[in-house]
C-alpha cells in the first residue's frame, strides 16, 4: 500500500477497495516501525488518527460527500501550527509549547478530509539544510542512515522517501524544501510566494517562507496544491483568489517550451553532479524543449543577499521567543533582564543564536545602510534579472544541490552549510515558484534532483513540467530498498 | 530683564491618539477598554508563532479623515516598519509603526490661544499599534495584553509652539477634531489620548535648535503646562549656570516624566543607552496603496468640523468667542447644545442656560450635562417659556432647580404641577401689592421724585419680593411707573 | 575586511538580549567574522538609484480587514502556555518602573 500515490490511495479509498481505517494502520505501523532509526517524526497522533479513519469510513457509508484529500495519510513540519498538538519548532526553546490554533494549510487539508498522521523534525527553528540541528535528534537520509537528509524539512523528505507516508509538508525559506528533495529522490515543490498562506507557519524570514509539500509524484504535489493554495484572509501578503486546477494542465505537451540554463553560473560543478543534470537536460530535450543559455551574473551574490536579509527578518521574528508569555523560562532567572537574557541563551541552539546575532548586526543603525539596505536593492536587481531571463524562456532549469546527500556531522564551517543553497535560494529572493524532481543517482546510489524555476504564478506552468519530466523518464530505484 | 525673559520656548507634540474602531489595528479582537485581564486579545496580539498581522481597513480610513480635516497631503503609497525594543509589554518585542512613509504629511491646527487665533503646522501623523499594560506590585510584575494592538494614531507636529498655553491650545483642537470626525472621544482618563512633549529653550532672536528633553505620557493639559513650565526654568537655569559650554552638555536629549508633587521634570531611570530600533519595512503587511478617488470620496464626507462649527457660533449665533470656544472644545457639551437649539432658537440664551445655569447646578455631581439625564430639548422648552413670557426669568431659575431634581420631568409640566410658578399677569393683582409698597415706603417715593434711579429699583424690587417673583417686571414696573406719575 | 572585537559582541548581545557564555563568544566571533567578511562581497555591485526590494509579491495588492470583532483565542488557552500567572495576568519578576 505504501508504494502507492496519494492519488491512487484516494482513489482506491474512494472505490471501496480500501478503507481509510486499513491506510491509517498500515502507515502507521510503518511510522512505528521506522521512526526510531530515522527520526523523522517528532510527535505521532495514533489515536486521533485512527478515530478520525474510523469516522471517515462511517462518512463514506452514509453516502455523505468526501474531501478531495479523504483517506490520504499526510505529515506536517513541526514549524506549522496544529490546534491541541505541540509545536516545538525542533526547538528546545518550545518543547512544551500547545499550539493555540491552527495554520490556514492545515485547517485547509482536514476540510478536504486529510488525515493529519504527525509532525515531523527540522533543523531548529528551520535554520539549516541538514536537520542536524534539531534540538532532539536528528533525521536520517533513508538511502544512507550514514548521511542526512538534507534541511531543513528533512523529516518530511525522509518520511515520504521512506513512504510512511505519501505527503508532507515542509517550509522553504531558501532550499529547505528543494534540497532535501534532492537528496531523498522526492519530489519537493515551492510554490510562488503567496501562493500558500504563512498563517500558522512559524516566520523565520517573513519575506522568504513558503509552504510546500513533499511528494513521490508530480501528480500529488497537483492534486494537494489544489487545497494548499486555496486563499486565506489572515495573511495580508498572500494570493486572495483560487488557485488554477492544477491537475487539469499537467497533462499538456511541453513541445517547443525553452528552457533556460544560465551555464554561468553553474559553471563551478563538475563531476557527476554536472553529468546527471546534462542527463536531466535530455529528457526535456525529449520532451520537445529547446535548451537555450541564460544570463543570470547576479546569481552569484545570492547567498550574501538572503543571509542578510533572512536573518535581519529572522532576528525579529524570533524576539517574541523570550520566555515571557509561553515557551521555556530559564530556572536560573530571579529578574527580568535575566529571563531575557538566560532563556535563549538555554532554549535557543547556537546556530539559532549566531543567525540572529547576524541579523541584529545588519540592522543594527550604524551598518544597516552598508548591510542590510545593500542587499535589498541587490535583491531588486536579481528580481528583474529573472524578469528579463523568463521574457526569452517559459522555465529555467539548474541542478536542485551542489553534491549528493553529505555524510551527518561532515559540515562543521557554517559558511560551507550556507553554500548547500547556491541554486534553491534565488527563487526564494524573487518568490518564484521552483521545484527538485528526481533525475537520476550519483554512481547509481544517492538521488539526485534537477530544479525548474518558473515566473510568479507559473505554479501550474512548473508542475506541468514536472510531471511531463516524470512522465517521460523516471529514474529507479524510486525507492530506498530498505523501505520498499 | 530677568533671565527668564531673554529665552524663548520651543515645544513640539507628539501626540497619541487611541482610535475608537471596534477591533484593533492588525487583528480581529475587540478593542476595548475595561476589561477583566486577557479577555480581548488574540492570536496577533499575544505574539503567538505564525501570527500574522493584517490592516484594519477602517482604522485606515479614520486616519485619512483625520488627515482631511487638517488640510495635511494623503500619500498614495505609504507603509508600515518594525521598530525592534525588548520590553514585556510587548508581545512581539517589535512595534508594527510607520518610520519612512506615514500615511498623513503635513497639515495645519487652528487653535485659539487666550482670545488670539494661531495655526499650528503638523509634521506628520503615522498609524502604530499600541502594547499590552504592566501592573507593577511588591513582588512581581502582571502584564495584561487587552491593550497590546489597539490602534494608535501619533500626531507628530512641528515644532512651533512657544508657550504652555500654545502647547494646551494646540492639543485641545487636537482631541476635538478627533471628537468631531468621530475618530475618537479622547477621554483622558482611560488614557485614550496621551501627549509626549518635546521643550527646548533659546536666546529670542536665535533661529537654530538647541537640545530638547522629551516629557513622556502627559494626560492632563493643565499638568502638561505646568511641567513645561518647569522645564521652561530648569533649562534656562541650566544654561545662565554654565554660559560657556556648547549646548549639547548643557542639556542632555533625555526622557523625563513630570512629578506633580514636587511639580518638577525628573529624568526617567534609562534602561538601555539610546534605543537602536532598527527600523525596517514591514515585510508581512503590503503597502497601504490608494486611489486619489478613495482620498477625495472621504474627504468629502467629512462631518462638520470643530472650526466650522466656531465660525457658526460666532458669526451665526453670535455667541461670543469665550463661549463659542466652550462649546466647541467639548464636543458632547456642543452636540448636547445643538440638541437644544431644535427646540428653541434662541442661541444666545440657550448657552447660558446649558453652560452657566445647568453646568452650575450639577458641577458638584461630577457629571457631565449629556450624562446628567436632563434631555436638551426640555432646556430649549424652558428658554421658550421665558421667551413667550409664560414664566419669569426668576421662576425659571427654579424651574431649572427642579429640573436637576427630577431629570425626567419638562419644564412645562413642573410649571404646570406648581401654582407658585404660574405666573400672576393679573394686574388686579398686582396692583393692591403696588400700593402696599408705596404706603409702606415714602422715602423711596420721596428719593425717586428727587431723581434717584436706585429708589425706583428699590420698589420694583419690594413689589417683586411680594408677588415671589411670580409677577412679571415689565407689568410691575409699567403700574408701578402710572402710579408714580 | 570587517572584524569584531569583544565590546562589539557584547553591545550585540545586548541589542539582540541572548547572553553569550565566554567559550562560546570565540566560536561566535569567528563565524560572525566568517559571514560578515563574505557578504561584504556585496559591495562590488552598483546600486545608484535602485530601490530597495520592500515586497516581493509582484501583485502589489493591498490587503485589508474589515472592522469586525471575531475571537480567535480565549484568555484559558492564552494562559496555558504562560511560565507563570497571576489574577489572569501573565507573571514575571518585578519590573522596574521607568522612573
Amino acid at each position: 500500500m505504501h508504494t502507492l500515490s496519494a492519488f491512487e490511495l484516494n482513489k482506491k479509498f474512494l472505490s471501496g477497495e480500501v478503507t481509510a481505517q486499513a491506510i491509517a494502520e498500515h502507515f502507521l505501523q510503518r511510522i512505528k516501525k521506522y521512526n526510531d532509526e530515522l527520526g523523522c517524526f517528532l510527535a505521532v497522533f495514533d489515536n486521533e488518527v485512527l478515530q478520525q479513519a474510523k469516522a471517515l469510513d462511517e462518512k463514506k457509508a452514509k453516502g455523505e460527500p468526501l474531501g478531495k484529500l479523504a483517506g490520504v495519510p499526510i505529515a506536517i513540519k513541526d514549524n506549522i501550527q496544529f490546534e491541541g498538538h505541540k509545536t516545538t519548532c525542533g526547538s528546545k526553546f518550545l518543547e512544551d509549547y500547545v499550539a493555540p490554533y491552527t495554520a490556514s494549510c492545515v485547517s485547509h487539508l482536514i476540510s478536504e478530509d486529510a488525515l493529519i498522521m504527525g509532525k515531523t523534525n527540522l533543523d531548529e527553528f528551520a535554520m539549516g539544510s541538514s536537520s542536524e540541528h534539531s534540538a532532539y535528534f536528528p533525521v536520517k537520509n533513508p538511502w544512507d542512515l550514514k548521511r542526512a537528509p538534507g534541511g531543513s524539512s528533512g523529516g518530511s523528505a525522509a518520511a515520504v522517501a521512506a513512504r510512511l507516508v505519501p505527503i508532507a509538508l515542509g517550509s522553504d525559506t531558501g532550499g529547505s524544501i528543494r534540497q532535501p528533495a534532492s537528496f531523498t529522490g522526492t519530489f519537493g515543490y515551492k510554490p510562488t510566494y503567496g501562493r500558500v498562506s504563512r498563517y500558522g507557519l512559524v516566520a523565520f524570514g517573513s519575506s522568504f517562507d513558503v509552504i510546500g509539500p513533499f511528494t513521490n509524484s508530480a501528480q500529488d504535489t497537483s492534486m494537494v496544491m489544489e487545497v494548499l493554495g486555496r486563499p486565506c484572509p489572515h495573511d495580508g501578503t498572500s494570493y486572495q483568489e483560487l488557485p488554477e486546477p492544477y491537475l487539469d494542465h499537467i497533462d499538456n505537451s511541453l513541445q517547443g517550451k525553452k528552457i533556460g540554463v544560465p551555464w554561468d553560473f553553474i559553471e563551478s560543478m563538475e563531476g557527476e553532479s554536472l553529468q546527471l543534470f546534462k542527463q536531466g537536460l535530455e529528457v526535456l530535450k525529449k520532451l520537445g524543449c529547446e535548451i537555450i543559455d541564460c544570463k543570470l551574473p547576479l546569481l552569484k551574490h545570492s547567498i550574501p543577499v538572503y543571509y542578510i536579509l533572512s536573518t535581519a527578518e529572522a532576528s525579529t521574528n524570533l524576539a517574541r521567543f523570550d520566555g515571557i508569555r509561553y515557551g521555556t523560562r530559564s530556572k536560573e532567572a530571579q529578574t527580568l533582564d535575566e529571563i531575557y537574557d538566560l532563556s535563549k541563551r538555554d532554549g535557543f541552539g547556537a546556530e539559532v543564536r549566531q543567525r540572529i546575532m547576524l541579523g541584529t548586526f545588519v540592522l543594527s543603525s550604524e551598518h544597516q545602510e552598508v548591510f542590510y539596505r545593500k542587499a535589498q536593492r541587490v535583491r531588486t536587481l536579481i528580481i528583474n534579472e529573472y524578469k528579463d531571463a523568463f521574457k526569452e524562456c517559459d522555465i529555467i532549469a539548474t541542478p536542485t544541490a551542489p553534491n549528493p546527500a553529505f555524510e551527518l556531522d561532515s559540515i562543521k564551517d557554517p559558511l560551507k552549510m550556507y553554500l548547500q543553497d547556491l541554486y534553491t535560494i534565488g527563487a526564494n529572493l524573487a518568490g518564484l515558484p521552483a521545484i527538485s524532481v528526481p533525475c537520476g543517482h550519483f554512481d547509481g546510489k544517492l538521488p539526485c534532483g534537477i530544479q525548474f524555476f518558473g515566473k510568479q504564478g507559473d505554479d501550474a506552468k512548473i508542475l506541468q513540467f514536472a510531471h511531463q519530466f516524470e512522465s517521460e523518464q523516471t529514474f529507479e530505484p524510486s525507492i530506498p530498498s530498505r523501505y520498499a | 530683564m530677568n533671565q527668564y525673559e531673554a529665552y524663548e520656548l520651543v515645544i513640539g507634540l507628539e501626540v497619541h491618539v487611541q482610535l475608537n474602531t471596534r477591533t484593533k489595528l492588525f487583528s480581529s479582537a475587540p478593542n476595548r477598554f475595561g476589561d477583566e485581564p486577557n479577555m480581548n486579545i488574540g492570536i496577533v496580539d499575544t505574539g503567538q508563532p505564525g501570527a500574522l498581522p493584517v490592516i484594519n481597513k477602517e482604522a485606515v480610513n479614520k486616519a485619512i479623515m483625520f488627515g482631511k480635516a487638517i488640510d495635511a497631503e494623503i500619500p498614495l503609497y505609504s507603509r508600515f516598519d518594525r521598530k525592534s525594543y525588548f520590553y514585556p509589554d510587548s508581545p512581539r518585542n517589535f512595534q508594527i509603526t510607520q518610520f519612512d512613509h506615514p500615511i498623513v504629511i503635513g497639515g495645519k491646527v487652528v487653535a485659539d490661544v487666550e482670545g488670539k487665533s494661531k495655526t499650528f503646522q503638523i509634521h506628520h501623523a503615522h498609524l502604530e499599534d499600541d502594547a499590552g499594560m504592566l501592573k507593577h506590585f511588591n513582588s512581581f510584575a502582571g502584564i495584561d495584553y487587552n491593550r497590546a494592538g489597539a490602534p494608535l494614531i501619533e500626531i507628530v507636529s512641528e515644532p512651533c509652539m512657544h508657550s504652555p498655553k500654545d502647547a494646551s491650545a494646540y492639543a485641545m483642537a487636537v482631541r476635538a477634531i478627533m471628537q468631531y470626525i468621530g475618530a475618537s472621544e479622547c477621554n483622558m482618563e482611560e488614557g485614550q489620548m496621551r501627549m509626549d512633549v518635546n521643550v527646548s529653550v533659546r536666546k529670542k532672536g536665535e533661529t537654530t535648535f538647541r537640545p530638547k528633553a522629551e516629557i513622556k505620557n502627559m494626560n492632563s493639559f493643565t499638568f502638561m503646562e505646568w511641567a513645561i513650565e518647569a522645564e521652561f526654568v530648569r533649562q534656562v537655569q541650566e544654561y545662565e549656570k554654565n554660559p560657556d559650554k556648547p549646548f549639547e552638555e548643557v542639556i542632555e536629549q533625555a526622557t523625563l516624566r513630570f512629578d506633580i508633587e514636587k511639580k518638577k521634570t525628573v529624568k526617567m531611570r534609562s534602561k538601555e543607552q539610546a534605543a537602536d530600533y532598527r527600523y525596517f519595512p514591514e515585510p508581512d503587511i503590503p503597502p497601504v496603496v490608494l486611489t486619489k478617488e478613495y482620498i477625495d470620496e472621504i474627504g468629502k464626507n467629512l462631518p462638520e468640523l470643530p472650526h466650522e462649527r466656531y465660525s457658526r457660533y460666532v458669526e451665526q449665533l453670535e455667541l461670543g468667542e469665550y463661549n463659542a470656544s466652550l462649546l466647541v472644545n467639548d464636543k458632547r457639551l456642543s452636540d448636547y447644545f445643538e440638541e437644544a437649539l431644535k427646540e428653541c432658537d434662541n442661541g444666545k440664551a440657550v448657552c447660558n442656560w446649558v453652560t452657566v445655569e445647568f453646568v452650575g447646578r450639577i458641577k458638584e455631581t461630577g457629571t457631565h450635562i449629556a450624562d446628567f439625564g436632563i434631555p436638551p430639548q426640555y432646556i430649549g422648552e424652558l428658554v421658550t417659556l421665558i421667551d413667550k413670557k409664560t414664566i419669569t426669568g426668576k421662576i425659571a431659575k427654579s424651574v431649572a432647580d427642579d429640573m436637576v431634581q427630577h431629570p425626567n420631568k419638562s419644564p412645562s409640566d413642573i410649571v404646570k404641577e406648581n401654582p407658585d410658578y404660574q405666573p400672576m399677569s393679573d394686574t388686579s393683582a398686582i396692583e393692591p401689592l403696588i400700593d402696599q409698597v408705596l404706603s409702606e415706603n415714602p422715602g423711596s417715593i420721596e428719593d425717586y421724585k428727587n431723581g434717584k434711579d436706585k429708589a425706583y429699583n428699590y420698589l420694583v424690587g419690594q413689589v417683586m419680593k411680594l408677588t415671589r417673583g411670580k409677577a412679571s417686571p415689565d407689568v410691575v414696573k409699567d403700574l408701578l411707573s402710572k402710579k408714580l406719575g | 575586511m570587517y572584524s569584531f572585537t569583544d565590546d562589539d559582541i557584547d553591545r550585540l548581545s545586548k541589542l539582540a538580549r541572548i547572553q553569550i557564555t565566554q567559550d562560546g563568544k570565540e566560536r561566535l566571533r569567528g563565524n560572525l567574522e566568517k559571514v560578515v567578511r563574505y557578504v561584504e562581497q556585496l559591495s562590488e555591485v552598483p546600486t545608484e538609484n535602485v530601490p530597495l526590494c520592500v515586497h516581493v509579491n509582484d501583485k502589489n495588492q493591498s490587503v485589508f480587514r474589515a472592522d469586525e470583532v471575531e475571537h480567535d483565542l480565549t484568555r484559558e488557552a492564552f494562559l496555558a502556555n504562560a511560565p507563570d500567572q497571576v489574577g489572569g495576568m501573565i507573571k514575571t519578576p518585578p519590573v522596574i518602573k521607568f522612573e
